[in-house]
């Protein structure tokens, strides 16, 4: 067996977007929502995926901000732990091993260090409990939490049906026709019971529960479309609640807004209502959400709503419910049947979408290019409607043309209509060519195209192959009448059939001078310029299940599946069996681009991936166990530019890229880098210092602050100014180094002196006392707001004052101060 | 400062627009009201809208993606960043980071991903930005203005790294070399720089305007057996603002030579221009160049050396309206942008106008020298204020659409045994043939058959045959619309006994045409299809070319009995028997109007035999006849009998369904 090292299965679209209610960030710039095995960061005004975050080794079914810091979220999944990640650098800080499985979580700002999931109860099936579960603050990543405390028994394993009430205080869980509500600091526990149905009929199962933020109130969902609000409830008998209506079908989820004035509720019918002050009069609608809504979430600052809806989609609400923006992941189609269709045009993968939709999904960017409304019909959303339903889907080499085929099954009749669309340059749009109703009497097995340069439309041509043993070939022909519109128009050039067996595959070799269409046990083989029968090939007893042509140097074989488990290879030219391999295969892919061709295989419920070259029997890659679950469908999708693949067993991921969609919906595709390699592919991320510029409004206020401040610090400025302007003295004394200093007693009074503001007329009898020093200080503080020169003044005027006081100083006090006066303070300047 | 003036009303005419590097997923375009928008290629939708705050003051002049991903953060935090590392997000090579430079001279580093402004690098210019360049690997900035200077950011900081001055005038382009040492700067003059030192290494003198495009057209030397030190024999192109001509440059060792090595020709002036970078010797260069005229122009060359003369380009793309309907005359589309896709074989065309680009990916097709694609720019384009909650298109569908049913031409072509494939073309032939066949055989016969009147009939109806044969053959619908308008029973029943023979097959023709068409002309219409079956049921069992015939009158008739087979079959098969009884016990009268050999029809066909005696085998050839049809439908059928029985409803089917209606 070839070593499956390098070669990884991975995850690229399709993972649910509506496992659990989306949480936005505490500032509402993020949207963090659940995607299969991942959380997934969105940016809310952008729809833009930031962060993948990613650990979690089962569907995650529950996100919640840390109260305690709002940057960090906690997430739960089924492989039984609690993660806590810090989501806007996409780190994960600790795992939580619980060692159940976790249903939903709840994080409540009261609670210290626990948080609350919903677990089965060990030994019961179908048995869950509400449990808190206490985070230990210990260091380390890996933290075992063992420790948890039963809240509830008996809840629905829904976290719709389970909410925290105000504060904290009380827990609302409801279960078939019973609602719970305990009080934590009462211990007390409550039970409500509903009537199955009502006198009028309705159904009065609890679908979700929705509890007040700032009230005593508690919101339930009903399946019959209702919406009770109950009050009083701390009495088991005097509770009373009003009912409120307008659902026609269940209720969905319930969220109030921030402050609790208004409620909203969704449904199947993809609108979102708001309840004003819980009154059943006043409501406003947003209707035409697309799809049923699955969870509703508002923002913390109450500016956003978030529904998600079951198609795989995420819409952004404004709070006064204008549609803001929608992030739409693979569409979740009920039954895709038409496969995986790639569309040369523009490169997307083309498969069934909503009903009767086709949706074209763009790999690279992983997003929903658009969808193509085939069908035309007013979705009904109604129990048990059978909807008219793509189930073929084929392009022309160049997607010039697209083929549909919708078919919609009331028993016992069929509709079927053959559906040919031309892409129309002009106005860069798919135009309906011909339309043929019931092209065959029973289902359609296969169809398609002969892939050949169609330049010359003439050589175009369809096969379409039926459950009525007949396959047939349309054509263009030019419309010879002149009444019609269009010049061309497709019709049916040839009807074959074989001993009356179901036609099950067609396909046609790569020069199109061969059609092969395989009736149950038997291939035929067909010229496609005459339309003769060339020849047959069978491997009995199995029917065949998929065919295909060699390719490139290998044209010359043709390549079948049977559903005995064998796979054969015929060669054209011999008419004989080239080889067989005992291999019970699903699908049979040939790579457009190369000779090889990849055989998917399903044994003992497992997947595994054979490529191989139809001229040699031996595989070149063979992948065991690709994923758990059954895949359905897989194409080829041409790469841009070749890849270098390193080693000669990937080879055939040169060219091409291989796709496959499993039952659970989800694209996968291979990887020949290594997770290293790709991660600092990521990892390399622009790191740009956020240095926001200010708004217009900013600028303002800091224009007026800056001024303020400027007025401070130049006053201050000025004062400190003419100290250091009018004292070299106290410069030099503070610079000269201390060890060529005179004694301290020398120093004192050249430093108070200098402090002095000299003055030219009365210098000799200037006194400076520290006393003295000080009220002009205080003077000069005191009247800040003066100029310089107002303050020079001021000076002289105190120092007026001031001599008059000198005046009355001793004879010796005088004779002391004129000996300071006449010193000698040149060798300061020496220094 | 007038030549700033004159730089801004230039702005004005192309509105600065960037696609993203690499994969050309992302077009960003900053449009005349300030705004920026970023453009999916792919299916032209909008990704988001960025309103600047200062859009009115400083408008935007130039645009740069940073190259996606990049050089790891700074390892100042080693451990703490090995960790984040191996939780990093899978979120492949986002584009993220676009500078958009303003006149004002200020630079905005603009997140896409978040929707928000990153940071703003301010102090470096005070005049208007004229270009933004990011170097490839250390996510420096280039930017160069009107002020003459190039300053190199740090982005990081946001900082400025380095300035100085480039040119005596304003600095108008920048680009920076392969290697990512060396960068071009262009005024009128241009200077290569090294980035080290900033110094000059080369100059280059030829345009007369100022530069408005510089590019690298090759990562390494032509000539390999030199070593590369990763500037030298690289070639260089540009462009200059009124110049319609783009010159080429190569970087010389010596450093005598200044003038451009080549040229390509243009008729207005450049004013986006992209290439598809060789790599090897042998691949040419391909160059795409968008003009002030809305054209775009594609170039293929192998950069070797001097050319002389001027080059032309090898394909001229133009787009205009279809002009069609109310505007009579096609008008111009402007393309405004084009790229080269990664697989260098396709191009991405954006055109229209500013606010609403459309994007499309077009094959290139460089056979034709001139193309003209005609674009439905109203259709295509429907502006709206709303943003839609889902992203579904309506396809077109029209009432001009070709609509195929069961029974009408063209649903189902006859079945056919395999081995009988090949005689279809053969048989195609036949029809017009066999009809020449028997005018001719008619003419020479010389029997006028319109004049054959029996004396004993009934005039009315006899005249009545008259007008429905000269009705078929002069193919006049007033006439057969009068005839065939009969609702009398015996009245249809009698011109169908009287008409000629060889107007069977015509009126049979005629009716199934007037079958295809509405339900209510196909009621009458059975009634007649009803007489000509029973009654000339032998003839037409005789006719070799039934099959082609009749095929598609018989699968009209399969398809539209289907629904209510088992209730149809029994009618179908009482019906015939009653017919059949009282058709030999009439049979004196209709045969004594009927023609007695006036045309003795000799035909290889087996079932010959039948026509022979009319009045006992009428039944048998009747039968005859299904069977022949029936066989060559259904030859894998073995079992006789059950054909038999199928046979015997497959032709009394119409009857039933007249019967329904």
């Amino acid at each position: 067996m070839v070593a499956a090292a390098g070669l990884r299965v991975v995850r690229c679209g399709g993972s649910p977007l509506h496992g659990a209610r989306a949480v936005f960030s505490a500032d509402a710039r993020f949207l963090l929502c659940t995607a299969g095995d991942f959380v997934k960061v969105y940016s809310a005004a952008t729809e833009e995926l930031v962060r993948l975050l990613r650990g979690h080794g089962g569907l995650v079914t529950g996100v919640g901000l840390n109260p305690h810091n709002r940057l960090q979220l906690y997430s739960c999944s089924l492989d039984g732990s609690i993660k806590l990640w810090d989501f806007t650098d996409g780190i994960l800080i600790k795992t939580f091993t619980v060692g159940y499985k976790l249903l939903a979580l709840y994080a409540l700002d009261s609670c210290e260090d626990s948080v609350f999931v919903i677990i089965p109860k060990r030994g019961e099936r179908d048995t869950f409990q509400l449990v808190s579960v206490k985070l230990t603050k210990t260091t380390g990543q890996d933290v075992e939490a063992k420790e948890f405390s039963v809240v509830l028994e008996g809840v629905d394993a829904s976290p719709k049906c389970t909410a925290f009430g105000r504060e904290g205080e009380y827990v609302a869980s409801a279960k078939n026709f019973h609602l719970q509500v305990y009080f934590f600091k009462r211990k007390q526990l409550n039970r409500f019971s509903l009537r199955a149905t009502n006198a009028k009929g309705g159904n009065n199962l609890f679908t979700c529960v929705a509890c007040h933020p700032k009230e005593d109130c508690i919101a339930t969902g009903h399946a019959d479309g209702k919406i009770r609000l109950w009050r009083n409830f701390y009495h088991n008998k005097e509770y009373v609640f009003s009912t409120m209506h307008w659902h026609h079908d269940r209720v969905m989820d319930l969220s109030f807004s921030i402050e609790g004035t208004s409620l909203l509720s969704g449904g199947v019918e993809a609108v979102l209502v708001q309840w004003h002050n819980g009154s059943d009069c006043k409501k406003d609608f947003l209707p035409r959400l697309g799809s049923a809504i699955e969870y509703i979430s508002v923002s913390s600052d109450g500016t956003l709503y978030c529904t998600l809806h079951t198609d795989n989609r995420i819409t952004i609400i404004n709070s006064n419910l204008r549609f803001s923006k929608s992030i739409q992941g693979l569409i979740r189609a009920r039954d895709v049947k038409t496969g995986l269709v790639v569309d040369p045009r523009t490169k997307a993968l083309v498969l069934n979408g909503e009903a009767g939709h086709l949706q074209f999904y763009c790999l690279q960017s992983d997003k929903q290019l658009y969808s193509l409304d085939i069908v035309q019909q007013e979705y009904i959303q109604q129990e048990g409607l059978n909807q008219t339903d793509l189930v073929k889907v084929a392009f022309s080499a160049q997607g010039k043309w697209l083929a549909t085929v919708e078919e919609r099954e009331e028993e016992p009749d069929l509709e079927l209509h053959l559906k040919l669309w031309f892409f129309d340059e002009e106005t860069q749009s798919f135009k309906l060519n011909t339309q043929i109703s019931m092209p065959h009497d029973d289902h359609i097995t296969a169809m398609c195209f002969r892939d050949m340069d169609e330049l010359e439309d003439d050589s175009l041509i369809l096969v379409t192959a039926g459950k009525d043993c007949l396959f047939k070939v349309w054509v263009i022909l030019e419309d010879t009448d002149p009444e019609a519109q269009q010049s061309l128009s497709w019709s049916c050039d040839f009807v074959g059939s074989y001993h009356n067996y179901q036609a099950t595959n067609c396909c046609f070799s790569e020069d199109g001078s061969l059609l092969a269409v395989s009736f149950e046990e038997t291939v035929t083989v067909w010229d496609s310029s005459t339309w003769d029968l060339k020849c047959t090939f069978c491997h009995p007893p199995g029917k065949i299940r998929d065919i295909c042509f060699g390719r490139l140097t290998c044209s010359k074989y043709l390549i079948g599946a049977t559903d005995h488990g064998f796979l054969c290879c015929w060669n054209l030219l011999s008419c004989a069996l080239e080889w067989s391999a005992h291999l019970n295969v699903v699908i049979l892919q040939p790579d457009p681009l190369s000779e090889h061709i990849a055989a998917v295989s399903w044994l003992s419920k497992e997947s595994s991936l054979f490529v191989f070259k139809p001229n040699e029997p031996r595989p070149i890659c063979i992948q065991r166990n690709l994923c758990k679950e059954k895949i359905q469908f897989a194409a080829f999708v041409p790469r841009d530019v070749p890849e270098t693949v390193g080693s000669e067993k990937y080879i055939w991921l040169r060219r091409s890229q291989l796709y496959f969609l499993t039952d659970a919906q989800e694209l996968m595709t291979f990887s020949t880098k290594s997770p290293e390699e790709r991660l600092t592919v990521s990892s390399k991320q622009l790191a740009v210092e956020e240095s926001l510029p200010v708004t217009p409004f900013s600028l303002l206020l800091g224009k007026h602050r800056h001024q303020q401040s400027q007025g401070d610090i130049d006053l201050t400025k000025v004062v400190r100014n003419h100290h250091e302007q009018d004292s070299p003295a106290v410069k030099e004394l503070l610079h000269t180094p201390a060890h060529v200093l005179p004694s301290a007693s020398f120093l004192c009074p050249i430093f108070i002196n200098s402090l002095l503001i000299s003055k030219e007329k009365k210098s000799a009898e200037e006194v400076a006392d520290e006393v003295e020093m000080e009220s002009e200080e205080a003077e000069e503080d005191s009247d800040e707001e003066k100029d310089v020169t107002e303050m020079e003044q001021e000076n002289i005027k105190s120092m007026d004052l001031l001599e008059e006081r000198t005046c009355k100083l001793s004879k010796a006090e005088e004779k002391e101060l004129r000996k300071v006066r006449k010193m000698d303070y040149s060798w300061i300047s020496a220094f | 400062m007038a030549a700033a003036a004159a730089c801004g009303g230039e702005a004005a005419a192309r509105p600065p627009l960037a696609f993203s590097p690499c994969d050309r997923r992302l077009l960003a375009v900053s449009g005349s009201d300030g705004r920026l928008r970023v453009w999916e290629a792919a299916g032209s939708r909008l990704r988001h809208e960025y309103v600047p705050s200062a859009h009115l003051s400083a408008a935007c002049t130039c645009l740069a993606w940073a190259p996606p991903g990049g050089r790891p953060p700074p390892d100042k935090d080693g451990p703490q960043r090995k960790k984040r590392k191996s939780e990093a997000a899978e979120v492949d090579k986002q584009l993220d980071i676009l500078a958009i430079g303003t006149a004002v001279g200020s630079i905005l580093l603009y997140s896409t991903v978040k929707g928000e402004l990153q940071s703003k690098l301010d102090g470096g210019h005070d005049n208007r930005i004229n270009c933004v360049r990011w170097h490839q690997d250390n996510y420096c900035l280039y930017s160069c203005s009107e002020d003459k200077h190039i300053v190199e950011w740090n982005t990081q900081t946001c900082k400025v790294k380095c300035k100085w001055k480039g040119d005596n005038s304003s600095v108008s382009s920048l680009c920076i070399s392969p290697d990512g040492k060396m960068l071009l700067s262009a005024g009128r003059t241009i200077k290569l720089w090294d980035l080290e030192t900033k110094e000059v290494y080369r100059h280059f003198t030829g345009h007369a305007t100022s530069v408005s495009s510089l590019m690298f057209t090759t990562v390494k030397p032509m000539n390999e057996n030199k070593s590369f030190d990763g500037i030298t024999g690289l070639y260089f192109l540009s462009g200059a603002i009124h110049d319609r001509l783009l010159s080429v440059w190569q970087i010389r060792s010596d450093r005598k030579e200044k003038n451009a090595v080549m040229s390509f020709t243009v008729t207005d002036e450049p004013t986006f221009i992209d290439l598809t970078v060789s790599e090897v010797k042998e691949e040419p260069v391909k160059l795409a160049v968008v003009c002030r005229d809305g054209q775009l122009h594609l170039f293929e060359h192998i950069l070797n050396g001097y050319c002389k003369k001027p080059l032309t380009s090898n394909c001229t793309i133009q787009i205009a309206t279809p002009g069609n309907d109310g505007d009579s005359t096609p008008k111009p589309v402007p393309i405004l942008a084009a790229a080269f896709c990664t697989d260098k074989q396709s191009l991405l065309l954006v055109y229209g106008n500013t606010l609403q680009p459309i994007i499309e990916k077009v094959s290139l097709n460089t056979s034709e020298s001139h193309i003209c694609l005609i674009r439905d720019v109203q259709k295509v384009l429907a502006l709206k204020t709303e943003v839609a909650v889902t992203k579904v298109k309506t396809p077109v569908v029209n009432s001009d659409t070709k609509v195929l049913v069961p029974g009408i031409p063209g649903h189902s072509a006859a079945v056919k045994t395999p081995s009988s494939g090949k005689e279809k073309n053969k048989s195609k032939r036949k029809p017009g043939e066999s009809e020449d066949s028997i005018e001719e055989r008619l003419g020479a016969l010389d029997i006028d058959v319109s004049k054959v009147k029996t004396p004993g009939g009934l005039p009315q109806t006899d005249s009545f045959a008259v007008l429905l044969v000269q009705g078929l053959e002069s193919n006049d619908s007033d006439i057969l619309n009068k005839v065939l308008n009969t609702r009398k029973e015996t009245l249809i029943k009698n011109t169908v006994a009287r008409m000629p023979i060889h107007a069977v097959i015509p009126l049979l023709h005629e009716l199934t045409k007037r079958l295809q068409g509405n339900p209510y002309s196909a009621s009458q219409m059975v009634r007649w299809l009803k007489s000509v079956f029973t009654l000339h049921a032998s003839y037409l069992s005789t006719l070799p070319d039934l099959i082609p015939q009749l095929g598609m009158l018989y699968q009209l008739m399969e398809s539209r009995v289907k629904t209510l087979q088992k209730l149809s079959r029994l009618h179908g098969r009482l019906f015939l028997l009653v017919t059949q009884v009282a058709a030999s016990e009439t049979v004196q009268d209709v045969t004594e109007v009927n023609q007695t050999a006036k045309l003795v029809y000799e035909d290889e066909s087996s079932e010959e035999e039948g026509s022979d005696d009319e009045m006992i085998a009428d039944k048998d050839s009747d039968e005859n006849w299904d069977e022949d049809e029936e066989k060559e439908e259904q030859s894998d059928e073995q079992d006789m009998t059950v054909e038999k029985e199928i046979n015997g409803d497959s032709d009394l089917d119409p009857e039933n369904e007249s019967e329904e209606e």
